[in-house]
This record gives structure tokens, C-alpha cells and sequence, in this order.
């Protein structure tokens, strides 16, 4: 399934595009937003990477930072962190 | 220490916890004989006829590199060989094993914590492949089972799994800590005993007791490592939930060995995403 409608924060901005292919992962973003509703397309499909979905950089950084936060203290931590983020954005996922 | 001993006599005295199915006992006696054939083995798995239907599903997806081609189980052995069978009987009888009770009471998403498990074999097997190893059926199912004791808590413990998960959340701390916290006892521990119980492979045990804790000076560090590593990168990516939402620490001394630093950390999460897209297959034999 996929996302019908595109969903805006409250400045107006694209948090997620229409077309996205739905989720957890997504469902778990929409629940800490606050968005109980969305519009759908398509049948249910079942894959182990589930969460590609177009999210902004800034908000894929709160989400790793969120994971990482008793972490990201140790340098080798920091890295993985960046190389995550890094290949996340660049891949969209 | 009360705590501990007390999770622990409740485990030993469960008496519904699975056993590990007949079948494997006797493939795994049958691969002890040198003389032993492929009909023999093939015989012996289809006297469960629900596992051999399994066993033809998982040979018969990209996972295993020859999708839509094998008819018979005969057939499978001649093509993967004996270790690799006995690897896909072992992943079957394990989900029949845990997806036959069903009777979740918490709050955890068990589809969520295949999805972590399954994602975590693939990616064990991708850091092995990384590493130059061979044994890369070994590797799946170590990061396949590294959870193992999540299930057994969650469906035989199930009051004290929940106050492990609840405490988890409000500590913002990993699963494992919020256990031994609270009872001085982890998943680890239980999914070794589990380990134990079915008399599973001594790389399997170890890395199921140690996938948090690596250390170069155990046996089986390679696989214990691996999987710990594997962990990591999933949790990253965001596939499945093993129960908490937070990254353990990597090793310094696994970053170092596996030679991480210097390497393509792209690289590696790119083959870590084509393995997992490959077992999708695992989500699908309940």
C-alpha cells in the first residue's frame, strides 16, 4: 500500500510525500506526530525493509539522534551514526 | 539474586516450553553416518509433511539462489548438500515451534520482532561474507535465534517480560538492561538455557549468551561478533523491533578487528539490504 495523500506539518511542510510505500516504521512516525489518519492506494504487501519512506534529513536526524542518545558519546558510535545518516538520506530510506 | 533464582527455577519448572522437533534429532544423527544418503534424509523429512512443504518453500526462493527450480526434497540435498538442509529444517522447526503458540499477552509485536530477528540473520550473513567466511547458513540462523529468549520470556513470563518492556520505555534504556536491572537476569541467559535444552551447536549457544558482549576470548567470537554487529546495523536501518528503541554500543575491539574503520561502511549496509530483500521469504512460512 502507499500513501494517498502527502502529509504536511503544521508550517505547511512535506513530511511525507504521496506515493510513499506504508509501513511500521512509517505508522510509528505518524503516531509520534500525532496523525491518527491518513488517505491509502493499493493492496497490503508484506517486505522486511519497510520503512522506505521519504522523511527529511531533519527529521531522519531527530529519529537516529533519538536512537543513539546514550550512545553517540562513544567516537566510534558517532561514526556509525553519520555513516547511517549519511547513506539513509542518499538512499532515501 | 532472589530475583534471578527465582526467574529461573519458573523456567525450569515450565514444562510446555517447545522441544526441539524429532525430526532434527534424527537428520542430525542420520549426517553423522558418512554412508548416510540423500534419500534417507529426504525420507526422514517428509514424515512431516507441513515441514517438508516449509523446507521446499525456502529452497525454492532467491534466498537460497534457485527460485521455482526444486521439486522434491531429494532434490534440495542433492543441490544445497546436508548442511544447508539441516540449516533450513533447523530455521522451520524453529518457527513452527514459536509461531504454533500464538498466545502473546503483551504489549510486544511479535511480527515486528521476526522482522527484527529475520533482518538480523540476513545481515549476520552478509558481515560474514564480509569477513571471507563460508559458513554463512550458521550465521543466518545465529542472527535468527540471538533473540531467542525474548520469545520464551514474552509467552511463558509473561508478567515479568512485560515489566521489563514498560521499564525499558520509561528508562529509555536497551531491553537487556532493563532485565538485568530488574532481575539480574537477561534474554541472553534465558535463550541459552533454551539453547542448551535443545542441545543446538556450541556457536549457536555462544552467540545467543554473548551477542552483547563479545569477546575475543571466547570460542566462536567470529559469529558472536558478527551477530553483534548485525544488531546494530538493523537497529540502525529501522527494520523490525526487538522491543526497545535505542542502539547498543559496538565493541571497540569488533570495530577494529573487522576492519570497519578502514572500510566502506556503504558498502557493507548496501549487501546488509540486498540479504535481508532476499529472506522476505522467512516472513512468509507461517
Amino acid at each position: 500500500m502507499i500513501l494517498g495523500r502527502e502529509i504536511c506539518g503544521s508550517s505547511g511542510n512535506v513530511l511525507v510525500s504521496k506515493g510513499s510505500p506504508l509501513s511500521a516504521a512509517l505508522g510509528r512516525r505518524l503516531a509520534n506526530w500525532g496523525i491518527s489518519t491518513i488517505i491509502v492506494e493499493g493492496e497490503e504487501d508484506s517486505q522486511l525493509e519497510e520503512n522506505s519512506v521519504s522523511i527529511s534529513p531533519e527529521k531522519l536526524k531527530d529519529d537516529l539522534m533519538d536512537k543513539f542518545a546514550n550512545v553517540i558519546h562513544n567516537p566510534i558510535m558517532k561514526k556509525i551514526f553519520v555513516a547511517i545518516y549519511q547513506y539513509r538520506v542518499q538512499k532515501n530510506i | 539474586m532472589a530475583n534471578k533464582i527465582k526467574l529461573i527455577n519458573s523456567l525450569e519448572n515450565i514444562t510446555s516450553i517447545p522441544t526441539l522437533p524429532i525430526v532434527i534429532e534424527r537428520i542430525t544423527r542420520l549426517l553423522q553416518n558418512p554412508k548416510t544418503s540423500a534419500e534417507e534424509v529426504g525420507k526422514a523429512i517428509t514424515t512431516d509433511q507441513a515441514l517438508a512443504t516449509k523446507v521446499l518453500k525456502l529452497v525454492n526462493s532467491a534466498f537460497y539462489g534457485f527460485p521455482g527450480k526444486i521439486s522434491t526434497i531429494t532434490h534440495a540435498i542433492v543441490i544445497l548438500g546436508f548442511s544447508t538442509i539441516k540449516s533450513v529444517v533447523l530455521t522451520a522447526s524453529i518457527f513452527d515451534s514459536f509461531r504454533k503458540q500464538g498466545d502473546n499477552t503483551t504489549s510486544f509485536d511479535l511480527e515486528q520482532f521476526w522482522r527484527h530477528s529475520i533482518a538480523c540473520g540476513a545481515a549476520a550473513q552478509a558481515i560474514a561474507k564480509f569477513l571471507g567466511s563460508n559458513d554463512k547458513e550458521e550465521y543466518f540462523i545465529a542472527g535468527l535465534l540471538h533473540d531467542l529468549g525474548k520469545l520464551i520470556l514474552c509467552q511463558y513470563l509473561p508478567n515479568e517480560f512485560n515489566l521489563a518492556l514498560s521499564n525499558a520505555q520509561i528508562k529509555k534504556c536497551l531491553f537487556f538492561e532493563s532485565e538485568k536491572e530488574l532481575f539480574d537476569v537477561t534474554h541472553q541467559d534465558v535463550g541459552a538455557f533454551l539453547t542448551r535444552r535443545w542441545n543446538l551447536p556450541q556457536n549457536l549457544q555462544n552467540t545467543v549468551l554473548f551477542h552483547h558482549d563479545p569477546d575475543p576470548s571466547r570460542d566462536h567470537f567470529l559469529m558472536t561478533a558478527s551477530v553483534h554487529c548485525a544488531d546494530i546495523f538493523v537497529r540502525a536501518l529501522d527494520i523490525g523491533n526487538g522491543g526497545d528503541n535505542k542502539i547498543p554500543e559496538m565493541s571497540e575491539y569488533v570495530w577494529n578487528s573487522f576492519g570497519f574503520e578502514s572500510a566502506s561502511l556503504s558498502g557493507l549496509l548496501d549487501a546488509i539490504r540486498d540479504e535481508i530483500a532476499k529472506a522476505t521469504v522467512f516472513l512468509q512460512i507461517t
